[in-house]
């Protein structure tokens, strides 16, 4: 709230009103929804998560999920044996479109990944590739929405609230669920991809950006001095001081207080925690911060690393927000420049969080809200395919190198091993030693469930 | 992985099978079949180890005959009916169980015998399950469906009591031995009787007039004059509001604005101020079109059955209307009911007496639904009126309108083709139908899917051959003159019908094609509804009306007189105000619930009434500060028992109205379109974009309006503080308090004493005088004057849709646009972009400015980027580059170039034009590029036109934006986020809207944000901007003001403003 050493901060909120830390902490509890830690209703096996959703929907065809017959097939109609289908576009009898890319077998356990993704593809071993996941929405407001929040309606709490409302956070003086984005653009749906839904505002998620205000009001406008901001907060710390004297009962009143003060430990921490300066020349060509292609994503995958190493429980990095990955036509120049952009510094990420020792306890999630089709649109672009497609984990007690499940031969519909979005869901929620059926949170008198009562978690993705 | 879909029920279970078991199906049993089910069902199908994946429970008898949504598992006898067999033997592809591993062929047979031999279960005992589908007497006496009793009044609370509400109160109190706090003063009751009744606080002059009034009746004459203001009307509606999730957008992707719902939020407003009765309120809404035909306000009222969000490029029709028949059956269970009925969408509820099958006669009553957007709001004979006055117009221009449809039908023709074609063969079928030969169902459907076909009708130039645009554009320019002559539209309403007088049968998804008729909860009547059909509508949704609001009906009245009591105690009677069955909590004084319902009846379904009975009473008037408080706490920590009053914080909209209220700006103009946040308009009459949330009423726990919401949250969160103490435009409301205060109050001292009193509704106390004063000049001794703070003051910051951060709110006649500090500027070629949303166009053919490098004397030269007028004599809003310098053929002129793309108001778009030079040899280009941002679909649109400018434009006068030079003939009037000028002809992928940041060609970059500072340009070449306007903005702050502004910004940051006692 004003621009001096965070020390001076505190030294002057003991001494003008004193009561605070732990006392204050207890009393923000009080309210409704505390961030306080909670404990996992199992033994965790990741303590944080990083998810990186493409969004758009990236073509598992193109990528993870190779389908030779579907390039034997090239130009034909879709055999009458797969059925009807319903399409986003409507172009209800395109022709299959082949893979372009070139195929290959990677690390010791030979995992598919196509030539787009070089990179990744060196961290095949770290990898479990779910290849048939399926989702509801055939359009992109219901595939964010349901990825997030595991419903294709809104009003729904995410999946980070869900996360952050069973764990807390172990730092209070950074938001537990963060979220940021490669542009400007908004995320179809908007903010209510990270909200908290029927929940307390507490568990949403908080947009986080570079520079000296990451977050939203951090700092007060330019021109304030810092005494005179100073001046302000005194006088306000006394007049609630003395209006939750007269309410000694309320114990609202005094987390009113304390939220001034996690205001100010917020704005001391924030800066810290996204300044990406203090990093070495060589961890910043890591993540590709050193190239024009790659520095964005690769700068907020760093912020992701530095963010989980202080605690924060769930970060969501939106990759080509605004439906960036939605390759109607020209798929080839559409998905080849996005996964340049994102190949290096996902796998700059994997690579450092494992030489710092923190990919065992930190969950890594790639996906976007929906695949492709086979069939091709406008030529050369694909469809959204919400009825099979690719998301991956790493890290976080995963066991890598596995491909789990199939889809068929055209990669058009989940048929072996199937997991639906709600499975997927559980299975993070697994991981972080959360139960899908035991996390409850009661609204309107009733009990709520992250995976609408549905779901359940692939365990074997542990190994 | 899926489970089976979700089953089943918990209550009371009397029944099983009685035979005693032989030996040998004991043993089979216990050597086969239960270590079968256990190792490979009881996993997930557990009732003793909870495990009940699709709520069905596999490890007793009773779980199995229970069953569920697909019925029983198993019928004993009957291997081949029982669902278990078809699962395990994976006949059917939506149920295969186990669902990782398929039983063996001999596990199979074990499970069939069994059942086939009796499924004899030894030692089965009755568990928690019961038989589906029944309702026994002790569910019929739960309260909330047992018939409203009406006791009299305990004798209890003698001396206290001031209505009988408290004698229900008191005797409470007497059981659990607490007593009564004293009653609030009258500075707390006339505070937090204006929050409750209007949302706002009371203004000094209330206060004073009340604090002196020493007449008996002082405090019934404020409740009577409370509820008879207009402001009445606005706080309720925003209850009733949240409850019908109402808002301005339809809440998916391009959250497209819903033009004419606010006329159904102003017709929320108008009923509660003329204290309409429930009865009423409850008919008009459900059914206004069955039920008074004709009558306008009800025609606005069925508004109600609009609310639900909206996907406007959904192909899947038939999935889309059923989500939206699902949405208003939820929506009114909760609203009207106050039952989770949803709960029983897919299975029996699990606790309450409610069937799957009463989720789906309650939709039934919705079964022949059409949402309408073709009404007009207006009585037949102002209809008639308005095709009198539109005579003449049409008469006039019949020719002209004949020849551009002969350009736009078939236009239309071939964008609906187009449309129609995307859909599934099956929707496509129904389209195609003709509307004679189309079954209720596809009317309904074709009717959801044209909307789709609509949109792209209001896109038709996109359809219009290239070689007839120039035509089509020159006949829409010959009815310009004959605007005059057209009346202005009347208004429409955003309503719904029946789509005739038959209704589509609604079945029990994978429960067969038995058609459910409409009914009400079998618990409370399990006869079908009686319906009695109307001229082109079915008649149910009147039905439904009249027996929701039905004296004799258990729940419409309890639930609306808790949700009442909750607003003015923050918690109802019964604590869930929309769950009334086993899942809320019982209502603490259920006595007095059913009989302030049974008065609210009897009342007339008065609102005001109810409102003065609970405010009438000692009950409300009790202070928050209890003597004993700390006693109380220690038996009911809650105050279930209503023995102190509580302190809440002000609800999101109480704060915002309080703020501008507090500063004197806050305008009392009533209804109207949606306005931005921005405007001190009540937050009542700001628009509600469902996916661009105002900051100060999302971190202040307003809910998303896309379910019902019975209640808010109050959270306390460091976000909260950010806004309040950093944003720019909280220190603006400081500034506007100062400014007030000093407006009214000379001298300092006096000043303080009325900042209290607008601020928290009381005097300030000496010893507050003393210490402010002190504040005062302490605080004036640290502003630091050389740090100027007032340009940036100056500056309204707003969020562009669908951008981040900070956009300048240029507002006609109040904001002036900007200039730059510096001159320097291309004479070649360039390219200006920007990212901004227009609020207005000029109703003439004058041009709103966005970016301009422009002088007008002695005579015009340079360039201006704007959007034309409606007069436009090219064509209206589209972009338009006017470029003043030498011509090829060596004259000195103007070349106005228009990108003939359509720009649309209050939408977010990128703009930008790169011009290309002229030279004798060839004419120079003009390539214009526009997006639209808030529809993802929408390509980036280019336009290249020629123009014969060689140059010659260059001059001293600085660069603009959102205005044209010196003069404000041609100000923006909207948003305005990113600009940046560069010193070439950008191509596609150099844009801004490419590539956010500066490149090598960047001359300028304006990004608004209050890092580095609203004004500084973030290219690195200096060409800070500032406000155009005349004064200098950069005149020292008054520490002493400042200082006054700095301590009004503290007042409405603390915590005595935000709560109320």
């Amino acid at each position: 709230m004003w621009n001096s050493p965070a020390r001076t901060r505190r030294e002057w909120l003991a001494a003008a009103g004193g009561g605070f830390g732990a006392l204050a902490l207890a009393a923000l509890d009080a309210t409704a929804g505390s961030l306080a830690p909670r404990k996992p209703h199992f033994a965790p096996k990741a303590k944080s998560c990083i998810f990186l959703f493409m969004e758009g929907g990236p073509s598992h065809i193109d990528t993870f999920d190779p389908k030779p017959e579907l390039d034997r097939l090239a130009g034909q109609p879709l055999p009458a044996s797969f059925g009807k289908v319903i399409l986003a576009m409507g172009e209800n009898h395109a022709p299959l479109l082949g893979s372009r890319r070139q195929w290959k077998r990677h690390g010791q356990s030979g995992l598919w990944v196509s030539d787009w993704l070089p990179e990744i593809a060196k961290h095949a071993d770290d990898l479990a590739v779910f290849r048939s996941c399926y989702a509801d929405g055939i359009n992109h407001s219901a595939g964010v929405c349901q990825m997030n929040t595991g419903s294709i309606l809104g009003g729904r709490p995410s999946l980070g609230a869900w996360v952050t409302y069973g764990l807390g956070t172990v730092n209070q003086d950074l938001p537990a669920f963060v979220v940021m984005q490669d542009n400007q653009s908004t995320v179809v749906n908007g903010p209510r991809n990270w909200s908290a839904g029927f929940m307390p505002a507490v568990y949403q998620g908080t947009r986080i950006q570079g520079g000296a205000e990451p977050i939203p009001n951090l700092n007060p406008p330019e021109g304030i001095a810092d005494a005179e901001q100073r001046g302000k907060l005194e006088l306000l710390n006394a007049l609630n001081r003395d209006y939750a004297r007269k309410h000694p009962d309320q114990t609202e009143l005094d987390a009113r207080l304390t939220s001034y003060e996690l205001a100010f430990r917020m704005q001391a921490e924030a800066p810290q925690a996204v300044d990406v300066s203090k990093e070495t020349a060589a961890t910043q060509a890591l993540y590709g911060m050193d190239n024009k292609e790659t520095q964005t994503i690769g700068r907020l995958c760093l912020l992701a690393r530095r963010l989980v190493e202080r605690g924060t429980r769930f970060v969501q990095i939106y990759h080509g927000a605004g439906s960036k990955w939605d390759a109607h036509t020209k798929l080839e120049e559409n998905h080849s420049g996005l996964c340049r952009s994102m190949d290096k510094p996902v796998a700059g990420l994997l690579a450092d969080l494992k030489a710092r020792g923190l990919l065992k306890d930190t969950l890594v999630v790639w996906g976007g809200e929906f695949g492709r089709t086979p069939m091709s649109e406008k030529g050369g672009g694909r469809d959204h395919n919400p009825t099979g497609f690719t998301m991956w984990m790493a890290g976080g007690g995963v066991k890598g190198g596995q491909a789990i499940g199939t889809t068929d031969e055209l990669g058009l519909r989940a048929v072996e091993n199937k997991l639906h979005v709600h499975d997927f869901h559980a299975t993070i929620l697994w991981l972080m030693g959360l139960g899908n059926m035991d996390l409850v949170y009661k609204y309107k008198g009733r009990p709520e469930r992250p995976t609408l009562n549905e779901g359940e978690p692939y365990k074997q993705v542990a190994g | 992985m899926r489970m089976f879909a979700i089953f089943a029920m918990m209550l009371s279970w009397s029944w099983i099978r009685a035979a005693e078991p032989t030996k040998a199906q004991s043993d089979f049993f216990e050597n086969k079949v239960r270590p079968l089910l256990a190792d490979k069902c009881f996993g997930c199908h557990s009732e003793a180890m909870n495990k009940t994946k699709g709520n069905l429970t596999l490890d007793t008898l009773a779980g199995m005959l229970a069953g569920g949504d697909l019925g029983p598992a198993i019928v004993p006898g009957k291997s081949k009916e029982s669902r278990l067999v078809e699962a395990v033997r994976y006949a059917n592809d939506d149920l295969k169980m186990p669902p990782k591993e398929k039983l063996k062929d001999e596990e199979v047979a074990i499970l069939a015998n069994w059942i086939d031999d009796g499924a004899v279960w030894p030692n089965a005992k009755a568990s928690g399950k019961r038989k589906p589908g029944t309702i026994t007497d002790e569910d019929r006496r739960w309260w909330s469906f047992a018939p409203i009793k009406v006791n009299p009044p305990p004798k209890a609370g003698d001396g206290w009591a001031r209505n009988e509400i408290d004698r229900f109160v008191a005797e409470k109190h007497a059981a659990n031995e607490l007593a009564p706090a004293p009653e609030a003063n009258r500075l707390a009751l006339i505070r937090r009787l204006t929050f409750d009744l209007h949302g706002l606080p009371p203004t000094p002059a209330e206060i004073d007039a009340f604090a002196k009034d020493s007449s008996p009746n002082a405090y019934e004459d404020l409740v009577e004059r409370l509820l008879a203001s207009p402001r009445y009307g606005e706080r309720q509606a925003r209850l009733w509001l949240d409850l019908v999730r109402y808002a301005d957008s339809d809440g998916y992707r391009i959250d497209d604005y819903r033009p004419h719902a606010w006329r159904y939020r102003d017709y929320v407003v108008r009923s509660f101020n003329a204290d309409k009765g429930y009865d009423r309120f409850v008919r008009e809404q459900l059914a206004g079109d069955e039920l008074y035909p004709g009558d306008v306000d009800a025609r606005i009222a069925t508004g109600y059955l609009r609310h639900w969000i909206y996907e406007y490029n959904n192909r899947d029709a038939r999935g889309q209307w059923n989500t939206i028949l699902n949405d208003i059956t939820d929506t009114t269970s909760d609203v009207f009911l106050g039952l989770g009925l949803q709960c029983a969408r897919c299975h029996d509820h699990k606790f309450d007496p409610l069937l799957q099958k009463d989720y789906f006669r309650l939709q039934a009553f919705f079964a022949a639904l059409n949402p309408r957007d073709d009404l007009i709001a207006a009585t037949e004979a102002e209809i008639a009126e308005q095709a009198r006055r539109s005579k003449e117009w049409e008469e006039k221009t019949a020719a002209i309108r004949e020849k551009i449809e002969a350009i736009e039908g078939p236009a239309r023709k071939k964008a609906a083709a187009g449309a129609i074609g995307i859909f599934p063969e099956d929707v496509q079928a129904m389209m195609r139908k003709p509307a004679k030969a189309r079954t209720p169902y596809e009317q309904q459907i074709n009717d959801l899917a044209y909307r789709q076909v609509e949109y792209e009708f209001g896109r038709i130039d996109k359809h219009v051959p290239s070689a007839r645009k120039e035509e089509l554009l020159a006949l829409r320019r010959q009815l310009v003159p004959f605007e005059s002559l057209k009346p202005a539209p009347l208004p429409m309403a955003f309503a719904a019908t029946d789509v005739g007088p038959a209704a589509s049968p609604i079945t029990i998804p994978k429960r067969g094609d038995t058609p459910i008729e409409p009914g009400f909860p079998t618990v409370i009547q399990e006869r079908p509804a009686s319906i009695a059909p109307l001229a082109g509508s079915t008649g149910r949704r009147a039905a439904l009306a009249n027996w929701l609001v039905d004296p004799a009906n258990p729940l419409t009245a309890r639930v609306m007189v808790n949700r009442v009591w909750q607003q003015h105690f923050g918690r109802g009677l019964a604590a869930n105000a929309s769950d009334f069955g086993r899942l809320g909590e019982p209502p603490t004084h259920p006595e007095l619930l059913d009989w302030l319902a049974a008065r609210f009846v009897a009342d007339g379904w008065s609102f005001k009434s109810l409102h003065r009975r609970i405010v009438l009473s000692a009950t409300y008037r009790l202070t928050s500060e209890h003597p004993k408080a700390a006693e109380g706490k220690l038996i009911d920590p809650e105050n279930k028992w209503l023995w102190k009053a509580p302190v809440r914080r002000l609800e999101a909209e109480q704060i915002r109205d309080a703020i501008y209220a507090v500063t004197g700006e806050l305008s009392l103009k009533e209804g109207g379109p949606g306005v931005a946040a921005s405007e001190p308009r009540r937050s009542l009459y700001c628009k509600i974009m469902r996916n661009t949330r105002d900051p100060l009423l999302d971190v202040f726990d307003a809910p998303y309006w896309i379910s019902s919401a019975a209640s808010r949250d109050t959270t306390t969160t460091p976000v909260q503080s950010l806004l309040l103490v950093n944003s720019p435009s909280m220190i603006a409301r400081g500034k506007a308090f100062a400014a007030r205060l000093a407006r009214e109050v000379p001298d300092e001292a006096k000043r303080i004493d009325r900042a209290y009193r607008l601020a928290y509704g009381r005097p300030a106390s000496s010893k507050e005088t003393v210490a402010a004063l002190a504040f005062l000049d302490t605080q004036a001794r640290r502003i630091d004057p050389k740090k100027s703070g007032s340009a940036q003051a100056e500056f309204v910051g707003a969020k562009l849709p669908y951008r981040d951060g900070q956009a300048a709110d240029l507002k006609l006649g109040v904001s002036t646009g900007f200039q730059l500090a510096g001159d320097k500027l291309p004479a070649g070629e360039f390219t200006i972009e920007t990212f901004a949303s227009p609020r207005s166009v000029a109703e003439t053919g004058a041009v709103r400015t966005l970016a301009a490098h422009f002088e007008t004397t002695p005579k015009p030269i340079g360039w201006s980027f704007g959007i034309t007028g409606k007069q436009s004599r090219r064509k209206p809003q589209t972009l338009v580059m006017q470029l003043f310098g030498a011509k090829r053929d060596g004259t000195f002129g103007e070349e106005a170039v228009f990108s003939d793309q359509h720009v649309a108001l209050n939408k977010p778009y990128y703009f930008a034009a790169a011009v290309r030079l002229a030279s004798k040899d060839a004419p120079g280009s003009i390539t214009f590029y526009l997006k639209d941002l808030s529809n993802d679909d929408e390509p980036l649109l280019t336009a290249k036109l020629p123009h014969a400018i060689v140059g010659g434009f260059d001059h001293k006068q600085p660069m603009t934006l959102g205005r044209r030079g010196a003069s404000a003939g041609a100000d923006f009037d909207g948003l305005l986020d990113d600009v940046r000028l560069s010193g070439a002809a950008l191509g596609v992928d150099e844009l801004l809207f490419t590539r956010e940041g500066i490149n090598k060609h960047t001359l300028g970059y304006w990004q608004f944000e209050p890092k580095p500072g609203a004004f500084v340009d973030g290219s690195g070449h200096g060409l800070d901007i500032r406000p155009a306007a005349a004064k200098p903005m950069t005149a020292p702050r008054d520490a002493r003001q400042t200082a006054w502004a700095d301590f009004c910004h503290v007042l409405l940051n603390s915590s005595e403003f935000l709560y109320v006692e």
